[in-house]
């Protein structure tokens, strides 16, 4: 007999509108890029060029549609069973702590395997076109992505027995597999090829990542391999990835049992009834001690910003000023090592390095700070309770943005140490330094607005933060996975035309990073960033007004 | 009812959702220092008529106004006349209870001195003091409700509408709530108050406003509603031993059936409790012409231990309102159908 957890989740997740929408835009958008790229000419490419660039579009489209589309699943699947009590019910019936697992992750791979065979169709007319080797190319090309599939599946369901709500399920499920799809090619590129055991474990995190892999099979030299050829990075992708999931599964199978609700809320014990010594050492450790009793909130101040920093976890301000410190220390190592020659990088990449680190921070801190904005509140019963005080829609939005933009600033501000340090060491880039803070701003108030209103149309704040991530991710990573296409398959007008949807180009533009030098994105770029917000900050602004009004 | 100073009012209150009438001409006022105790199915329109008391929906038709201020156009005025508590708690993550209530102070624009004043104030009204520095969302059901009132009462509005207080509390929570209201109420604050607990209601309103499918059915203060709807009184004759029971019932049924008032047609109610030794039956007759049945049980020989009538509480009055109202709109469709019908041929 069928597992019925398998025929729950699969049928429940099948059953879901968001489902049935990931499904049709997969197969419609790889049927377009498919199509857009399909040879109109009567030539015959015997060297099967052209079909490899159809095969690149293709090969990265569907990393980033596994990387946006595949951890929401997992990531609220444990969450809101255990919240909605049935996850109690489940491990009180005589299935297996095992078999409901493997219900679960089955439900979701399922669904998950739909989504590979959605590109099926597309994959099939790249192959037709000749040049690309079924095994070599597509079959590994599969390969990989099925993996990675396990792999997310399981990060997140082990996310998401952690979890308190489905809404921080999503957030730290998108943030973990940011950092893994991009944070672990960091260090690789500190030690290239040097040898020693840096550089071997460095290496092995590089593998992390699924791009290096899937570079290779597209025939681009790997990321982080910073133009030294690596040896095939295949093999040891799949080794870290099934270790990986093994652990991931082991690690979440062995906390279903009373340890998923054994779960003791602190009550809140406040520094102010502590002894001196320890209210003195929480001062020397928090700076700003989050248990310490807060005075009322200031007259000048806007009570929902307020509430918005207090009811936060990570939005406390001692979460803040950590946060805050990390970027002032790395972006001053960044630029202390190129100043002092440790690594062989010119001051242009130190800086789009510190560049492309922000915009990742950005894009990975404002929809989890924006996306439950109103959604949050109308989950949580707080929108009538807010409509009920004589505070305007007007202010209770300001408030709520400015929580986030303040956030935003102080980060940015964060690494204008290293910025300092780069003017220092070239005193001419002090203009550029300035355009690309501009650009970093224009990024952060367009990430804000596209976050914040993507994030007022639902209801649910799980939902409403899994669509903003994938909102705010495609956005910012589209217009870089175009570039990666550069020369082929995309002309340099269409790169520099995707370029222009995000500041973030026009920023590596300015700073003069390897491969960005030759478009020209200023003040364009400004002006797209500006007008995106207006438009996205409208529909905040119609949204609002929807909710607030009587019927 | 009082005669106290009227501070809520509907006249012909309506709101329709397309064809679905939520709420049916709904008029009545709650005086100064009175608890209504708003009663009503779920889907009965209680909901609705709260929701549109503190402006958070427009009713098609018909005004409503709480002390003088209209709760359509001035919402403004309203949400400072009235404290709200849902149904649902509404409670936000990592908030103690004093930035929480710190909170709704500053949204209610009261300074920041006042507000630390009015947190000791308003937690010590609710017995709550003690939650003062907790996390609101580590609260159990009972303390959480006490935050709510306490958070609605923040900024001393006249009128508190508390929907459901009572759900979900365990019997001490529960007791400890109806003091709570009984001293808001005393302190001259008029509460309306919705539940489904009746003999709750019951303990503490002096108004009581019974609605059923968006109709108000019965509006009073709780005397007169069991006075109209106590038109079958419910009696009890206790006997002494199991033998009697029988006997008794049939007399009891043929001396109904000789009264005049009683419908030859319809078989008088009456039960035979054997294991309780005990004869009940209903009737219309008012207390004058039942006691004449005692007499005549006790000539016939009858050994009665008590002869008494059994009290009709909220519960069954509501019961009653319902059916008789749900009946009414039955007789009534079918009358408009039958005209149609005629109408038609």
């Amino acid at each position: 007999m069928i597992n019925p957890v398998i025929q729950r989740e699969f049928y429940g997740i099948l059953r879901s509108q968001r489902a049935m929408a990931v499904l049709l835009c997969l197969t419609v958008v790889f049927s377009i890029a498919v199509l857009m790229r399909w040879p109109s000419d009567a030539s015959v490419d015997l060297s099967g060029k052209q079909s490899l660039e159809v095969f690149r579009v293709f090969g990265y489209g569907l990393l980033a549609g596994v990387v946006f589309l595949v951890p929401a699943f997992p990531a609220t699947s444990v969450v809101n069973e255990k919240n909605g009590g049935t996850l109690a019910l489940l491990l009180n019936s005589p299935l297996s702590a095992f078999s409901i697992y493997f219900g679960k992750v089955s439900g979701v791979l399922l669904f998950s395997l739909l989504v590979l065979l959605s590109s099926l169709p597309a994959s099939a007319a790249c192959f037709a076109m000749g040049g690309i080797d079924l095994k070599s190319e597509l079959g590994l090309l599969y390969l990989i992505l099925s993996l990675l599939v396990i792999q997310y599946t399981t990060l997140g369901m082990l996310v998401s027995s952690y979890a308190q709500s489905a809404d921080a399920g999503v957030r730290i499920t998108y943030t973990a597999v940011l950092a893994m799809f991009f944070l672990t090619l960091v260090p690789a590129a500190f030690f290239p090829g040097t040898g020693g055991l840096m550089s071997t474990a460095t290496g092995w995190l590089r593998n992390v990542s699924p791009v290096p892999a899937v570079m290779e099979i597209m025939g681009h030299s790997g990321v982080g391999s910073a133009g030294l050829k690596i040896a095939s990075t295949t093999r040891e992708f799949i080794v870290v990835t099934l270790l990986s999931s093994l652990v991931f599964a082991g690690i979440t199978l062995s906390r279903f049992n009373y340890r998923i609700f054994d779960r003791s809320r602190a009550k809140g014990v406040i520094t102010n009834d502590r002894g001196t010594l320890a209210q003195a050492a929480r001062r020397v450790m928090y700076v700003v001690d989050p248990q310490r009793r807060k005075p009322g909130i200031p007259w000048y101040m806007n009570p929902v910003m307020v509430k918005e920093f207090r009811c936060r976890r990570f939005g406390r301000s001692q979460w803040l000023l950590r946060l805050i410190s990390v970027c002032t220390v790395a972006s001053m190592v960044v630029t202390f090592a190129a100043a002092t020659s440790a690594t062989s990088w010119g001051v242009e990449t130190v800086g789009g390095l510190m560049v492309v680190l922000q915009v990742v921070l950005v894009v990975v801190l404002t929809p989890s700070l924006a996306s439950g904005l109103i959604s949050g509140e109308r989950d949580g019963s707080g929108w009538e309770l807010l409509r009920l005080t004589p505070l305007s829609s007007l202010k209770i939005v300001r408030g709520k943005i400015l929580s986030v933009a303040w956030t935003l600033g102080l980060v940015l501000m964060a690494t204008l140490p290293g910025y300092l340090i780069m003017i220092l060491i070239q005193p001419a880039m002090w203009l550029q330094v300035n355009f690309v803070l501009i650009c970093l701003v224009w990024t952060a108030i367009e990430a804000l607005a596209v976050s914040a209103a993507v994030g007022s149309l639902f209801r649910t704040t799980a939902v409403s933060t899994t669509a903003t991530y994938i909102a705010v991710i495609m956005l910012f990573l589209t217009p870089i996975l175009v570039w990666l296409g550069r020369d082929a398959p995309f002309g340099h007008d269409t790169v520099q035309t995707a370029l222009l949807a995000t500041p973030v180009g026009a920023a590596l533009n300015v700073i003069g990073a390897p491969g960005f030098e030759s478009y020209d994105l200023l003040p364009q770029a400004w002006w797209v960033a500006g007008v995106v917000s207006v438009v996205m900050f409208t529909v905040l602004g119609i949204q609002v007004w929807r909710l607030t009004r009587a019927v | 009812m009082s005669d106290s100073e009227t501070v809520v009012e509907t006249k012909a209150l309506t709101k329709r959702y397309d064809n679905f009438t939520a709420l049916d001409s709904l008029t009545m006022r709650v005086g100064k220092g009175e608890i209504l105790g708003f009663i009503g199915p779920n889907g009965a329109g209680k909901t609705t008529t709260i929701r549109i008391l503190v402006g958070l929906s427009k009713p098609t038709s018909g005004s409503a106004h709480i002390a003088g201020a209209d709760c359509l156009h001035e919402s403004r005025k309203i949400k400072r006349l009235v404290g709200y508590m849902p149904d649902d708690f509404g409670s936000y993550n990592n908030m103690r209870v004093c930035e929480y209530l710190d909170f709704f102070g500053a949204a209610y624009g009261i300074a920041r001195r006042q507000r630390v004043k009015r947190i000791s104030e308003v937690l010590d009204i609710t017995g709550a003091t003690y939650m003062h520095d907790l996390f609101v969302d580590a609260l159990s059901r009972g303390m959480q409700q006490r935050v709510a009132i306490a958070r609605t009462l923040m900024h001393d509005p006249q009128v508190l509408i508390l929907d459901e207080p009572a759900n979900g509390l365990d019997p001490q929570a529960r007791i400890d709530m109806r003091v709570m209201l009984l001293r808001l109420a005393e302190m001259g604050k008029t509460l309306i108050v919705t539940s489904h607990i009746l003999p709750e209601l019951a303990r503490i309103c002096n108004v009581v406003a019974m609605i059923t499918k968006g109709k108000l059915r019965a509006f009073g203060t709780l005397e007169d509603i069991m006075r109209d709807v106590q038109q079958r009184r419910t009696f009890e004759v206790m006997l002494i031993s199991e033998e009697q029971v029988d006997r008794v019932g049939e007399t009891v049924r043929c001396w109904l059936r000789e009264q005049n008032g009683e419908p030859k047609v319809d078989a008088p109610e009456v039960t035979c409790a054997k294991a309780e030794t005990m004869v009940r039956f209903s009737t219309h007759l008012n207390d004058r012409e039942v006691a004449p049945l005692l007499t005549h049980l006790v000539n016939q020989g009858e050994t009665i231990v008590q002869f008494r009538e059994v009290a009709t509480d909220l519960e069954d009055a509501f019961l009653s309102v319902a059916n008789a109202g749900d009946q009414t709109d039955v007789a009534t469709s079918a009358g408009t159908g039958m005209q149609m019908s005629g109408a038609d041929a």
